[in-house]
């Protein structure tokens, strides 16, 4: 790894007090770099080592997919919100369940009350992804489902593909995601019921397995950055806890006896983009490069498609205010452009009234025609990498590469990234992080405009923001009540027996909970069933 | 001087706990004593503040429960008369059109996410002091 210049004009340094950001020191202004090598350094774009970005043509090619988040209420409200999104022109879809199906409980349980529809869409059993993909053509539509942790699209992904199965469509035709990342199960997530790190290791890549030899199309596990960032990480943390999952990953499948060139091919990573402008745009370029490197030098990859860091983005939650919300509206457009300058393959862009709810229709609408904006507007996109050869960014991209490969080396000097999370070695550098941020925010170090900054006194009238409908659990609840009177009960029982009796043994659990869907059980039945196989897990404590 | 207690919560199943925890360390590094028991429904939170006999309930909810549990949590405490002996507070992302509610429901203060921690410490004290 080449060394950063030193830097030599020490009483110019800045340190950008940014909302999740690295505070690397900046200089007042960069000059080139007598080390530098094209060749070496950034190839050109579809060329090792990728820093310029995955492929030749970039975006003149195809352009970034503009795929915002859908989730609320029944799934016949998520369906509509789908097909808004697609009548008015977005290329990519990602759903979003409501907290009992991401915690895994039924709508019907006592722990889902209040909560059934609120922030993401409900889903119980397949005959939910029924009506959730009405009339979407999912050989057609790459579809992203956003079933955060291992357990989770153990328990959920069964019931897409026996609905795609169903429906007489072969798995190798789906194409799309989920998302099967430990790091949000066991690390970035409260909740109340944990299984055991490794257990949830074995789950993630238990699905991996399957997904590989059944839907070869399908990205078999997003490395989550995101959400560990929005939790309270830098942009270097995040990148380093997900790169650290690729590599614990690959060395299972390895070891399961898989060629980690078509392992590698499915993976993919989802970035949050926050504040600091340029360092978004470098961590991107930085992170394709080491990811390359890694790939090739620890793993020997030779397949081209296997060396590629292919990535989703999403503006920062976190940086948005209650306060005078439309603030919000230039702060995504900026992220978004950094995730663009950076080179992302597809995108998200909040709502500027995500502070307050989910975002309306019309708000999700703006974040879309943001993206388009972009796209359709600006030029922007027909020049790859336009940032390329900037002092200031390459300088930014190497020191960024070095600081995220030295929490690498940190986290494999704990032992790796299973034995961190369990120890809480990770949670806690998060946790002190994000609580020292937040002195920084309230004592103003941090500046935000209109919150801490620039007050003002002038009222705005208030935004209209999305309100609940109350129909929606007891819509849900009746169809769940009706589901348990109509399916067999008998054959529901034995796909439980089958799954908890696997769960013990060292078999692939994927098969085992596709049966369970096919036989109509329902999300909370087929968790608990895996929950009491492994027992439960407390995780670390901060206090 | 007698520490103040505070028992803290996610109420339900909100996943989002970073405020929370922000809270919880900010709290105990100027004085009060923190009990904190990640994720609870309303029966389990109001059983734990009479079991640790705590000064302050605080809930927080990022995902729209606040309404329903909110006012379960609420119910609760009157259940057992614990509303002149304790302050409940809640914390979270709230439609502006909710936080008159939450007020009415019976929560002391309603804390948005733009507040800082220092305003929290400051108003508890208030609220304990009147």
């Amino acid at each position: 790894m080449k060394k950063t210049k030193e830097i030599s004009h020490e009483p110019d340094l800045k340190i950008p007090n940014t909302i999740l950001g690295s505070q690397i020191p900046r200089d007042l202004f960069y000059i080139p770099d007598p080390n530098f090598n094209y060749d070496n350094d950034l190839g050109d774009p579809g060329e090792p080592p990728y820093t310029r970005g995955i492929h030749r043509s970039m975006f003149r090619g195809r352009n970034f997919t503009t795929r915002q988040l859908a989730g609320l209420g029944l799934p016949e409200d998520t369906n509509e919100r789908m097909k808004f999104m697609l009548d008015h022109g977005a290329t990519g879809l990602s759903i979003l369940f409501d907290l009992p199906t991401i915690q895994m409980y039924d709508s019907d349980d006592s722990f889902s009350e209040g909560q059934i529809g609120m922030s993401g869409v409900c889903v119980d059993s397949v005959d939910d992804m029924f009506r959730l993909f009405k009339d979407i053509p999912l050989d057609k539509t790459s579809i992203s489902i956003v079933t955060h942790y291992p357990t989770n699209t153990l328990v959920l992904l069964p019931m897409f593909l026996v609905m795609a199965e169903e429906q007489g469509i072969p798995f190798d035709k789906l194409r799309g995601s989920s998302q099967n990342d430990m790091t949000m199960e066991e690390l970035v997530r409260s909740g109340i019921d944990f299984i055991p790190p490794q257990d949830c290791f074995r789950i993630q890549n238990d699905n991996i397995e399957y997904l590989s030899d059944h839907a070869p199309n399908w990205n078999t596990v997003t490395l989550n950055g995101y959400n560990l960032r929005d939790f309270g990480a830098t942009s270097i943390t995040e990148s380093a806890v997900a790169i650290s999952n690729g590599i614990a990953t690959l060395e299972e499948m390895s070891e399961r006896g898989y060629d980690p060139n078509e392992i590698a091919k499915r993976i993919s990573f989802f970035w949050c983009i926050s504040n600091d402008f340029f360092e978004e745009i470098a961590r991107l370029r930085a992170v394709r490069r080491l990811w390359f490197k890694i790939m090739k030098n620890r793993f020997n990859i030779t397949d081209p498609k296997a060396l590629l860091m292919r990535c989703h983005s999403q503006t920062s939650g976190i940086s948005l205010t209650q306060v005078e919300p439309y603030n919000n509206i230039i702060r995504s457009s900026f992220q978004a452009l950094a995730a663009v300058l950076g080179g992302t393959s597809s995108l998200h862009v909040d709502s500027y009234d995500e502070a307050y709810a989910i975002p309306t229709e019309e708000s999700a609408l703006l974040s879309l025609r943001t993206q388009q904006i972009i796209q359709k507007e600006t030029a922007i996109t027909d020049v790859v990498d336009p940032l390329g050869g900037s002092y200031y960014v390459e300088n930014l991209t190497n020191e960024i590469e070095q600081k995220i490969l030295d929490e690498i080396d940190i986290i494999e000097s704990d032992g790796g990234y299973v034995k961190s999370i369990e120890s809480g070695k990770i949670y806690n550098k998060i946790v002190s992080y994000f609580t020292e941020q937040q002195k920084d925010i309230d004592s103003g170090k941090i500046e935000i405009v209109g919150k801490n900054v620039y007050q003002s006194d002038t009222s705005l009238p208030p935004i209209d923001v999305f309100q609940h409908s109350e129909e929606v659990e007891k819509e849900q609840k009746q169809r769940l009540a009706n589901l348990r009177l109509t399916r067999n009960n008998d054959d529901v029982q034995i796909s439980l027996q089958a799954l908890e009796y696997n769960c013990k043994r060292n078999k692939n659990l994927f098969p085992y909970s596709m049966e369970c869907a096919r036989a109509r059980c329902t999300e909370g039945e087929i968790f608990r069933t895996i929950l009491s196989a492994f027992g439960p897990w407390k995780p670390p404590s901060f206090i | 001087m007698k520490k103040i207690k505070i028992l803290l919560a996610k109420l339900g199943l909100d996943v989002h706990n970073r405020g929370l925890i922000t809270v919880a360390k900010t709290l105990c590094d100027a004085g009060y004593e923190i009990v904190y028991i990640n994720n609870a429904f309303p029966k389990e939170i109001i059983s734990t503040a009479i079991q640790e006999s705590v000064d302050v309930v605080g809930v927080s909810s990022l995902c729209g429960a606040h309404i329903t549990l909110g006012r379960k949590l609420l119910e609760e405490a009157a259940t057992y008369e614990l509303k002149e002996e304790m302050i409940f507070l809640i914390g979270g992302v709230f439609s502006p059109l909710d936080i008159p509610i939450l007020e009415e429901i019976g929560f002391n203060k309603v804390f948005t996410t733009d507040i800082t921690t220092n305003q929290i410490d400051l108003d508890i004290k208030n609220l304990i002091n009147s």
